[in-house]
């Protein structure tokens, strides 16, 4: 991976340790100018997780917390009118100015308020009263979801998930990562001793090289098929979208990136399959979240990779 | 027909090669024979592998010195050892000459030995003359023929023919006109011994060309007299006719060969019944067309008139009626006519007369048909295969590596449908740790090749090519028999 990449990976682990393929992941999503939807139960640290990355990344970080009576206006500003000038003034939200938003339990936000959000998340920019602000370059946002008790809850609709590029678990520490939590926050909170190791500029840097990753037709090609066939798999009533196939040609670009090459190739796809997918493909039947992953497996397993189907017109000749 | 011709080379040497002058000539059949007779007269033999002449039986032993006189040797007799010959001696004679007893022999000189394969049957000057003088007799024989008495005999004997073609066959011959009770035997004897001839002359000359003229001269005549040789003995014919023509025969000429006998037996077993129509009505039409020949080229030849012609019974099969036995009195042009009205139309003959033409041409080639391909994709394997070593490095990358996986593949010890840079593991279950950490770097190298925009050097192809090789040698040490048939059909077949 490359250094700095590597650095800030370091400094998030003095917070949160043993979930180096989560914080990979989620650098991944930054890379690709994506968003993450973090979904699991509750003090498994997603809330350090997001503070610590956006300090090491130098972004400017805040955290809104859902609930069920918080407004549009609170994340995209409203307009006030001022006395003294005659005239309605911009009063700015939580987006504004933020490079890094940690929405906490996203599902107890209501409808409105989760619309307002994945709008700006999508368009990078609110617009009130008529008039559109364009948010700050990068913007990422960490949402959380709650899995755990529903009361209350407005759980996110298909529509709205598939505008997230990953939706990552963050699960329990092991035994060793769990003493080492208990023994760092004896008498300190190591959120502070985070140092920045890239800055904004080199994060905008790293999305333009990361853009620039060329992705070849028998890519493309393969990405098209996984999709593809994800919609006329027996199991699945809602595949791939081609937002979806979108999605999965950033994360590979941004994996292949993160290896070190400017190529993409099939086993880019391949890693970032699950984690961009899972949350696309709706079954016909109510089922776990295990029968998505026999899904996408087995779409895995069958698709041709485009390694293989180069073989096979190789050998046509 | 080899057998066939021996025995008529021996015929005819005993009966034309006797020499009553005194001169020795000495029958020479060993190299026919499969048995050594006893040697009386022999020929001498002609070494192709050597510019000149050299004698077939072992070389003299030493060269004629100044000291050894012509009054020291002595002609050669039955039962002389063959060693004793003086063949420098005998070659300025022109005659068999041996040494004295006791005269020592070296036996370390090599010449033409009887099994050498390269011998020819040549004839010295003298036979050769003799030879000519044959062939002008076959010809004087042949204008023998057109004197009246021999015609005679010849058109009695072709008029015996036609009743015995008549007697198989539905139609009516036109007779010559010869005397009642002309005989046909020395017409028969003539005829017999200028077959005879042109058989010697053949042997003699090994010509393809001669024995093709021979075989178009049978074929003719069967047409003629209307009477084809049983199926049996055309195939038979047809083999010994082949074989004269494809000589020497290889492995690969002598399956050809076989093949197109069994092709041509097929044809004519299929087509029999037409083969035997559409020689009956050549038979009649080529019968015709010679009567009408000989009618304007001379005049002593001549059709009977027309009131004159006999009436003959013969059979037809009328296929309207269905009745097979059915007997009618008819002049013979009408006969023809009925014939031509029952029986299929005669575009049909010829349909199948091209087709049995097309069927031979192409039948023997049919066997050949998979092996034709075979070498075809052999080749294209072949430039395949030298296409990796030159030209653009990123195509001879992938297509080196291409191969690789190919093989692996035909051996099931490849990584399934999985990126190759994840095949590391199954690789060094199935081969080798050592191979699966060489594999990888060739795999990214591939994804390079595929997928960069950046192209890849000499050094990137030469180390594919390298674990290629190796692949190849690695498989093939490992492959059973099974497998080892699966990996020449991989690599022939696939690549």
């Amino acid at each position: 991976m490359r250094p700095k990449l590597e650095n800030v990976c370091r400094e998030i682990e003095k917070v949160i340790a043993g979930k180096r393929p989560v914080i990979e992941k989620i650098l991944l999503a930054l890379l690709a100018d994506g968003h993450v939807l973090l979904d699991d139960v509750p003090g498994v640290g997603k809330t350090s997780l997001a503070a610590a990355l956006g300090r090491a990344v130098g972004l400017v970080s805040r955290r809104v917390q859902f609930t069920p009576d918080v407004l549009p206006s609170d994340l995209t500003g409203f307009s006030v009118y001022d006395r003294e000038s005659g005239s309605f003034r911009y009063r700015p939200g939580v987006l504004n100015g933020t490079h890094l938003l940690l929405g906490d339990e996203i599902n107890r936000a209501p409808s409105k308020t989760q619309s307002a959000l994945l709008e700006a998340m999508e368009e990078r920019q609110v617009t009130v009263d008529g008039t559109t602000y364009p948010l700050e370059q990068p913007f990422f946002v960490i949402a959380t979801e709650n899995s755990v008790g529903t009361a209350g809850t407005q759980p996110l609709p298909y529509a709205q998930m598939d505008r997230f590029l990953l939706r990552l678990t963050v699960g329990y520490p092991d035994y060793e990562a769990q003493m080492a939590l208990l023994r760092d926050r004896q008498n300190r909170n190591p959120i502070g001793e985070v140092e920045c190791a890239l800055s904004r500029q080199d994060l905008l840097a790293a999305q333009q090289e990361v853009r620039a990753v060329t992705s070849r037709d028998a890519i493309l090609d393969y990405i098209t098929r996984l999709s593809m066939a994800s919609r006329s798999h027996a199991a699945v009533a809602v595949g791939i979208s081609p937002r979806g196939a979108l999605f999965l040609d950033r994360a590979a670009k941004a994996r292949a990136w993160m290896e070190g090459r400017d190529y993409v190739v099939g086993s880019d796809v391949r890693d970032v399959f699950m984690d961009v997918c899972a949350h696309r493909v709706l079954l016909k039947e109510p089922a776990a979240v295990a029968a998505v992953t026999d899904v996408l497996e087995d779409l895995l397993k069958n698709v041709e990779t485009p390694d293989h189907r180069g073989l096979k017109s190789f050998l046509k000749k | 027909m080899a057998l066939w011709g021996c025995a008529v080379l021996l015929a005819g040497c005993l009966y034309f090669f006797e020499n009553d002058t005194g001169t020795r000539i000495v029958l020479a059949c060993a190299l026919l024979f499969p048995f050594l007779p006893p040697l009386r007269r022999f020929l001498f033999i002609r070494d192709q592998r050597f510019p000149a002449s050299r004698p077939l039986l072992p070389a003299p032993s030493r060269r004629l010195t100044d000291e050894e006189e012509p009054g020291d040797v002595r002609l050669w007799l039955p039962g002389d050892p063959l060693n004793r010959i003086h063949w420098k001696l005998s070659a300025k004679r022109d005659e068999l000459l041996v040494r004295p007893s006791g005269t020592p022999a070296r036996q370390d000189e090599s010449g033409p030995t009887l099994s050498s394969p390269a011998v020819r049957l040549v004839f010295p000057r003298r036979f050769r003359l003799i030879l000519i003088a044959a062939g002008l007799f076959c010809i004087c024989c042949l204008l023998l023929f057109l004197l009246p008495d021999a015609r005679h005999g010849f058109q009695a004997l072709c008029n015996r023919l036609f009743a015995a073609s008549e007697k198989t066959n539905a139609y009516a011959y036109d007779r010559f006109p010869v005397p009642a009770g002309q005989a046909i035997v020395p017409a028969v004897l003539l005829l017999a011994g200028i077959l005879l001839l042109l058989l010697f002359m053949l042997l003699y000359s090994g010509s393809r060309l001669f024995a093709l003229v021979l075989a178009a001269g049978c074929v003719f005549l069967q047409v003629y007299f209307g009477l084809p040789l049983p199926g049996w003995c055309q195939v038979v014919c047809f083999t010994l006719f082949a074989l004269w023509m494809a000589r020497p025969l290889s492995r690969r000429g002598a399956i050809w060969l076989l093949l197109s006998v069994l092709a041509v037996s097929l044809a004519v077993i299929l087509f029999l019944p037409g083969v035997h129509a559409g020689t009956e009505e050549a038979s009649e039409r080529v019968r015709d067309a010679l009567s009408r020949a000989a009618g304007r080229w001379t005049a002593s030849v001549t059709e009977a008139p027309e009131g004159e012609r006999e009436t003959r019974h013969v059979h037809t099969l009328s296929l309207a009626e269905g009745d097979r036995s059915a007997a009618a009195e008819k002049e013979y042009r009408l006969v023809t006519v009925d014939e031509r009205q029952i029986s299929m139309p005669r575009w049909f003959d010829w349909v199948k007369t091209v087709f049995l033409f097309l069927a031979v041409a192409v039948l023997p080639f049919l066997p050949f048909l998979p092996f034709i391909w075979l070498n075809a994709q052999r080749r294209k394997a072949a430039e395949a295969r030298n296409a990796i070593r030159t030209g653009d490095p990123g195509t001879g990358v992938q297509s080196a590596f291409q191969h690789v996986i190919a093989w692996l593949e035909a051996m099931d010890a490849g990584g399934g449908n999985a990126p190759y840079r994840d095949w590391t593991e199954p690789l060094s279950r199935g081969i080798s740790a050592d191979y699966a950490a060489r594999f990888r770097p060739c795999a990214e190298i591939f994804e390079q090749a595929a997928y960069s925009p950046h192209p890849v050097g000499e050094a990137e192809r030469s180390t594919v090519i390298a674990l290629l090789d190796e692949t190849e040698r690695i498989l093939r040490a490992r492959a059973d028999r099974k497998q080892r048939f699966r990996l020449k059909y991989v690599e022939f077949l696939w690549i």
